[in-house]
């Protein structure tokens, strides 16, 4: 057995939580469970473990069931999406984005898309700008009943039923990306200009018919937990993130808009045809929790009604540029530009540099997710272990993101 | 609490003014970016300096980091930090040229939390050492990869990346 799996000495994460501990206990701040004979013990938890939705890793000093320390540890899907960007054109570089934050895919893609457009000063077709956020509503409502499904099924058994129903939901926004872009999840959809197809036939009407059974999903999943008093005992008054925490670590989001920050960025920083619609930021109060679940919630109703108006609002004309070369070869002007956009996790912004060749010279994602992660030492410390996974359930991670 | 966005109610004029009378002398090449950002340089050596009075600024504070990205523009490399203000909701971008010799620049993370982590990166991928920061480690990469690989002079072997 030991030679089959040789033990290796600590990597550097295990070995900083092991020299916190002995600094804690040099410091006179041992275990508060020393006289019961127990010492800090140091908990790898993850990169393969069901509660963290991914490959992240934390590795959590516990005294009794106590968090007295978070490591997060990354990198476990880093696929090299930077580097790839400098060696592909700027066309054939669209698929990759939807990798990133890959249950957003339709918002990431459309957030490089921008950047480049507005480097290379290309502006979309006026019926695309409608479909482009037809498409970012829809893959917010889907990501959001992943968000929320997932969330409330790491809590408990109750919440089982919850995440068949949101996924079984979800399946069918999927259905509608399918027949508009032919995937489910990895789009190549968003072209310089446009998109890359029109809309199939009776697509608006299948999609109106969808977005007015919205609200009954969203009353169906509040309907599930909402009352539950083990849900609420969970959720109420844990992981509590102020506003203060927010600027600090540049939390944005729902995550933001739970501690009643009003950070919007279709809001306070207007793109696309996001002006002309009438929605309405959803707000929390306390920055819990609880908060953080319903503001996504309330967001899956809001979106349906977006969309709507878009489809409503749709006008006709053509979904991309008319001169067929255009889109496809692109050398932006030199210089450097981000743009940002929100995601259903957060500001999702492409930073890119072009030297003005067919290649991006430098591509730096900065990603909702890798951002909110860092307040976790925070969040978590103090908290039992339980509670510990229904906060990061809450915070929505997406590793494909963090990871890039 | 931080203040209501937009409260201020300032133009990206104004803001770019108001920077420009307070910080004149440090804030170099100073233009706005339409709709919404300042864009400007800072000596390295004032970076850190910089950052504690944008953060502190009255009624302009600078209160989140939104990230911090490194470019190497292959005769030297450049930090970028891009700043957000709540109450102007307005954005302010700072370019610090670093020598390739000797890439070290001061770590705002004890300004701003959230560049904590956006430093690591800067080091684990183009090999910017940020002085003072608390904890720089590799964060993507793993912990004996050798070489920093979206330097433009990065060639890639089996050798740099042992575990595989």
């Amino acid at each position: 057995m030991s030679d089959a799996f040789p033990t290796t000495a600590p990597d550097e994460a295990m070995a900083l939580a092991l020299r916190r501990i002995a600094e804690s206990e040099a410091a006179g701040r041992g275990s508060e469970m020393a006289g019961l004979g127990f010492n800090q013990v140091v908990v790898n938890m993850g990169p393969q473990h069901p509660s963290t939705h991914g490959v992240l890793r934390l590795v959590v000093t516990l005294d009794g069931e106590l968090v007295r320390d978070v490591i997060p540890v990354i990198g476990y899907l880093h696929r090299g999406k930077e580097k790839l960007a400098e060696k592909r054109t700027y066309f054939q570089y669209i698929p990759i984005p939807d990798r990133t934050e890959y249950v957003a895919g339709m918002n990431c893609e459309w957030g490089y898309v921008r950047t480049v457009e507005k480097l290379a000063g290309i502006q979309p077709t006026r019926r695309s700008e409608f479909i482009r956020v037809v498409m970012a509503e829809l893959n917010r409502i889907a990501s959001h009943q992943v968000g929320v499904g997932t969330f409330v099924a790491d809590l408990a058994p109750l919440g089982t039923a919850l995440v068949f129903y949101a996924f079984r939901h979800r399946e069918k926004i999927l259905d509608l990306f399918e027949s508009a872009s032919g995937a489910r999840m990895m789009f190549n959809y968003f072209r310089f200009g446009g998109v890359r197809y029109d809309l199939p036939d009776g697509w608006v009407e299948q999609c109106r018919e969808l977005m007015t059974q919205v609200p009954a999903w969203c009353d169906e999943y509040e309907s599930l937990v909402n009352d539950n008093a083990v849900f609420l005992q969970r959720c109420i008054g844990k992981g509590v993130m102020t506003q203060e925490d927010v600027g600090d670590y540049a939390i944005t989001g729902p995550n933001a808009r739970a501690s009643g920050v009003a950070h919007d960025l279709r809001r306070t920083r207007p793109y696309s045809v996001y002006p002309e619609l009438d929605f309405k930021v959803c707000l929390g109060e306390h920055g819990d929790v609880y908060d953080r679940y319903q503001v996504r919630v309330d967001e899956i109703r809001e979106s349906a009604r977006i969309v709507l108006q878009c489809l409503d609002m749709l006008p006709s004309g053509p979904v991309q540029l008319g001169t067929l070369r255009a889109p496809y070869v692109i050398t932006p002007p030199p210089g450097a530009c981000y743009t940002a956009q929100e995601n259903p996790r957060g500001e999702y912004g492409t930073y890119i540099e072009s030297d003005g060749s067919r290649y991006p010279y430098r591509l730096k994602y900065r990603d909702p997710c890798f951002v909110n992660l860092q307040i976790f030492p925070k969040l978590l410390r103090g908290n039992k272990i339980a509670d510990a996974v229904a906060i990061s359930g809450s915070m929505d991670l997406v590793l494909g993101g963090i990871d890039r | 609490m931080l203040p209501a966005i937009g409260s201020a109610g300032l133009s990206i004029d104004d803001v770019a003014a108001r920077l420009g009378a307070e910080l004149g002398a440090d804030l170099t090449d100073a233009h706005v970016q339409e709709p919404d950002t300042v864009v400007a340089a800072v000596e390295r050596t004032r970076l850190h300096d910089v950052a504690v009075r944008l953060r502190a600024l009255d009624g302009l504070a600078y209160e989140s980091c939104n990230f911090v990205a490194a470019v190497d523009h292959r005769d030297h490399f450049e930090t970028v930090y891009h700043l957000y203000s709540f109450a102007s909701n307005t954005y302010l971008e700072l370019h610090v040229e670093v020598p390739r010799a000797k890439p070290v620049v001061d770590t705002v993370s004890d300004v701003w939390p959230a560049a904590d982590w956006h430093e690591r990166e800067a080091w684990d991928m183009m090999g910017i050492r940020f002085e003072g920061h608390p904890d720089l480690r590799r964060i993507l990469l793993s912990d004996d990869w050798v070489g920093h690989p979206l330097r433009k002079d990065y060639v890639d072997s089996i050798e740099n990346h042992p575990h595989v």
